[in-house]
């Protein structure tokens, strides 16, 4: 993947020259996930972005190019800068208006947002479409916007960073035995009914791999999963962690929601007392602290080694 | 044996009938004819029992039959109503067996009485062959029969054969209505052959002049829900009596061949101003 | 070629009851051995093995037969409730739906899901008895305006304030939905698509009073919903309390439907494929469809289950898309057939 990301990153960087792009390539591009796409029409850095994409947003700020974000997501947290920022709206319902009011030169949206996309490069604005992938297109998605910004080395430095850090977390694993993991990104609440857990691609399967966890629906090729009953039961989990983004419960709420699992007593995980509730914003947005967010899944998957 | 006492019925506050009286002894056919609008169906609906009088009363066998029960009411009185549209299909002995619906208690299953009961009413109307058809499947005519024959079980008590004796009422609604002349006639041969072996009283709401004239001993001309003349038909039928109830001028003779008047319409009379 | 004389046929009845009721029971009672995750009887049964190391006891006995049982109750519920609305509007085009006890019911679930009303009050959950409330709200309003217009229970009124039920309550079902957050909006969309994994017997529990009840009133009901085919007047002549048999089908209908949506979501098609099937095999004396229709709708949900629990293994594929896709099909191929 990194060749080939080699290949297109070397397009890119020459803006202008897309329009000589041979279409297998451009194919090519379009098969990779996570990836970003780029419809440059200036040739300077953007001094003014808006970003519907939380992740993305967290990697502008942490790659330096804070200063030129003008308008962020709804749904964004973090860094404490967003706070001060104009909202712009989140995936189900941009606001058009205010994102056109900012006068932004790059507007950062979700892949999947292809109506929104074509009325803003009608208005001559170029934008940077993201869709959320396994843990390596995190590093690289930031080195891409380092490219994009201006930041190059900035970023490249950040992108370092993780991939050290997440090497020290695996290393620090390595050889352990890796319990079965179910990962719960939601469920009915006050019930064990219409979970969702995570399924065997996506970053948080990756973040759970590399924090020495075996997710136990390694086998499903989906990013999200909606188990049976049978389906959990047969899966056994050694330990059970649910995963949600910050400031929904307290924490005491948090734990008392875990009281759904006693009944379900007989799920290796709850016999053990192993079900865990992470309230943690960096678990849900996979940006700049994923490796963060990988080592609080690790200490928890191997306490002795942290 | 069918007796409507002074009846008034209206819906909705617009008055329907007005004091209607008349009386079906037993054995008897009777006719009650009238335009559309004159209020036949209603007084159809107020003998059946469907609705109940807003003034005087309807008597089955001297008794009042608004304080009968209904299934003793249902022994003694049968509808044959203008049409029969089923949502189901059902076969013709199913339909003939749903006349011994006021003999059976609701988790009762038909027993072999009730069978041979039914098997004879189709008989009767010479509809034993169609016994397996099914009834979507039948002539308008074939249906009119089944229909009856239902009827004609429903009117045998338990235990008896549907050729014994016994007080019923047969009630028509507009019989020739959808049916081919040759059905007609047919009609009204079945209707005297029942009427007379058991015998049942009938009471035959129609528009059709000469059909009442051949089948009725007796008639009833209503007019905008008040009876403008009643009797005999012979007594009943004449030219002015016509002219008053569809202002129409016809003319009346006795058909020798056909055994019994013959009314034929000659021209419309325009209302007279009022 | 006929039943000559009586004893055939009752005797047919008889037989035709008892290979339904058995050939029912038997899908029934293998529907819970059969899944994605292979399972032993032998294990199973095996008291010696402590219940919290067996696998294949928690899975038979929390995952499936909970569905099993859900799924027969359900299935024959708006089985049933679609023959006896089918009698009751001479139509045989109506389902359980047709008279809005269902989009009541989903509005009241609705509700809980999206205004954040606490799941679990008291220990009862709230969704299934929001649901059952919606259906019981719908079910009111219907019977009061069928009730309006004179005496009697006209069956006009009826379908009309079921058809305008189930459009004004979509209607809101969709702007709920509108204003519901992603999660719930989610939540709200799987919902409809039905779902038998209760995994508990509490819900089931709760629904099997109901059902009784609506059965006891289903046993009273097959003699007059034949009559009542030929008309409500034909049907009063031959000695049919018209009003009553009106207000019983009406009631014990909606009841048995309200609980069936309560259990599993809106299930749809089952209500109206069986009645279809079982008056082609047997023909449309309801004191044979009424109960034949109960017990095939019973295996054919949990049939339908079988296959939503296992194609997709370990996702679940919701059970109303499989009735669905069975149903498009079915109506089709009536249509092209009857030419």
């Amino acid at each position: 993947m990194a060749e080939i990301s080699g290949v297109k990153l070397q397009i890119a960087g020459s803006r202008g020259d897309t329009k000589r792009v041979p279409l297998a390539v451009v194919f090519l591009i379009l098969l990779q996930p996570g990836m970003a796409m780029v419809n440059t029409q200036q040739g300077a850095v953007p001094g003014r972005i808006v970003s519907i994409v939380p992740s993305v947003t967290e990697m502008l700020f942490a790659i330096g190019a804070g200063s030129q974000v003008v308008g962020v997501s709804s749904f964004v947290r973090f860094p404490d800068e967003v706070s001060m920022l104009p909202r712009v709206g989140a995936l189900l319902d941009p606001d058009m208006e205010q994102i056109f009011s900012l006068r932004p030169d790059l507007v950062i949206l979700y892949r999947s947002q292809s109506d929104t996309r074509e009325q803003i490069e009608r208005a001559g604005i170029s934008v940077f479409t993201y869709a959320h992938g396994g843990l390596l297109d995190v590093s690289e998605t930031m080195r891409e916007l380092g490219r994009l910004t201006g930041y190059r080395s900035q970023a490249d430095r950040v992108a370092r960073g993780i991939d050290t850090d997440l090497a020290v977390i695996r290393h620090r694993v390595a050889g352990r035995e890796r319990p079965r993991v179910l990962l719960v990104l939601g469920r009915d609440p006050d019930m064990v009914r219409n979970v969702y857990a995570s399924g065997g691609i996506g970053f948080l399967h990756d973040m759970l791999d590399a924090a020495g966890g075996a997710n136990v629906f390694a086998g499903v090729s989906r990013e999200a999963v909606q188990p049976t009953t049978e389906g959990i039961l047969g899966a056994a989990p050694d330990v059970i962690i649910e995963v949600r983004t910050d400031g929904l419960l307290t924490p005491i709420d948090a734990q008392n929601s875990l009281v759904v699992w006693d009944r379900w007593s007989m799920i290796p995980a709850v016999r053990s007392g192993r079900v865990h509730f992470l309230m943690a914003n960096e678990l849900v947005v996979p940006g700049p602290r994923v490796a963060t967010a990988t080592e609080r899944l690790a200490q928890i998957l191997h306490p002795e080694a942290f | 044996m069918l007796q409507a006492d002074s009846v008034s019925f209206g819906y909705d506050g617009t008055p329907v009938l007005h004091a209607v009286s008349l009386n079906a002894p037993r054995g008897q056919r009777l006719g009650i004819l009238g335009p559309n609008g004159s209020g036949k169906t209603t007084l159809l609906r107020l003998l059946a029992g469907f609705v109940r009088p807003e003034a005087g009363q309807v008597l089955l066998g001297g008794n009042a039959i608004s304080r009968l029960p209904r299934a003793a009411v249902a022994r003694r009185m049968a509808l044959v109503p203008q049409e029969t549209h089923l949502a189901f299909d059902y076969s013709v002995i199913e339909i003939a067996l749903m006349g011994r619906y006021p003999y059976l208690s609701p988790l009762e299953f038909e027993g072999p009485q009730d069978l041979a009961i039914a098997r004879d009413a189709l008989r009767a109307t010479g509809t034993d062959k169609l016994e397996d058809r099914s009834f979507t499947t039948l002539s308008g005519g074939e249906k009119q029969r089944v229909i009856i024959a239902s009827a004609l079980a429903q009117l045998t008590p338990a235990k008896v054969a549907v050729s014994t004796a016994v007080d019923s009422v047969l009630l028509l609604d507009e019989p020739t209505a959808s049916l081919d002349l040759g059905y007609q006639l047919e009609l009204v041969s079945t209707l005297r052959t029942l009427n007379q072996d058991r015998p049942i009283t009938m009471v035959v709401s129609t528009h059709d002049l000469n059909f009442a004239a051949s089948l009725c001993h007796e008639l009833v001309l209503l007019r905008d829900g008040r009876v403008i003349a009643t009797g005999p038909t012979e007594s009943v039928l004449t030219r002015a009596n016509i002219r008053a109830l569809y202002d129409v001028d016809v003319d009346i003779t006795r058909h020798a061949a056909a055994g019994h008047l013959a009314v034929v319409p000659i021209a419309r009379i325009p209302l007279a101003a009022d | 070629m006929t039943a000559s004389h009586h004893g055939s046929r009752r005797r047919r009845f008889v037989s035709l009851q008892l290979a339904f009721a058995i050939s029912a029971l038997a899908i029934c009672l293998a529907a819970p051995l059969v899944g994605p995750t292979p399972l032993r009887l032998d294990a199973i049964l095996d008291r010696s093995i402590p219940f919290a190391d067996n696998v294949d006891a928690q899975i038979f006995f929390i995952a499936r037969l909970p569905r099993a049982i859900a799924g027969a109750l359900v299935g024959s519920a708006l089985a049933a409730a679609g023959v006896v609305l089918q009698a009751l509007l001479r139509n045989p085009l109506a389902t359980p739906f047709t008279l809005g006890v269902s989009a009541g019911a989903s509005l009241g679930a609705m509700l809980v899901i999206v205004l954040g009303v606490p799941p679990l009050i008291a220990g009862i959950p709230a969704v299934p008895v929001a649901s059952f409330a919606g259906a019981l709200g719908a079910i009111g309003i219907v019977y009061a305006l069928a009730r309006l217009r004179r005496s009697g229970l006209s069956t006009n009124v009826l379908l009309l304030a079921g058809v305008t039920l189930n459009s004004l309550f979509s209607a809101i079902i969709i702007f709920i939905q509108y204003l519901a957050d992603y999660t719930q909006s989610f939540q709200a969309v799987r919902y409809l698509m039905g779902n038998l994994d209760v995994s508990s017997y509490t819900p089931i529990a709760w629904a099997l009073p109901l059902l009784i009840v609506a059965a006891s009133a289903f046993a009273w009901l097959p003699r007059s919903l034949n009559l009542l085919t030929l008309g409500d007047e034909s049907a009063a002549a031959r000695g049919v309390d018209v009003l009553r048999a009106q207000r019983v089908a009406f009631l014990s209908a909606s009841l048995a439907t309200g609980a069936a949506v309560s259990l599993g979501g809106p299930i749809g098609f089952v209500g109206i494929i069986i009645p279809h099937v079982v008056r082609m095999l047997v023909g449309a004396d309801h004191r044979l469809v009424l109960p034949a229709s109960a017990c095939l709708g019973a295996a054919f949900l949990v049939s339908c289950d079988v296959a939503a629990r296992t194609l997709m293994s370990p996702l679940e594929l919701p059970v109303g898309i499989i009735t669905a896709m069975l149903g498009g099909p079915f109506f089709l191929w009536l249509l092209v057939s009857k030419r």
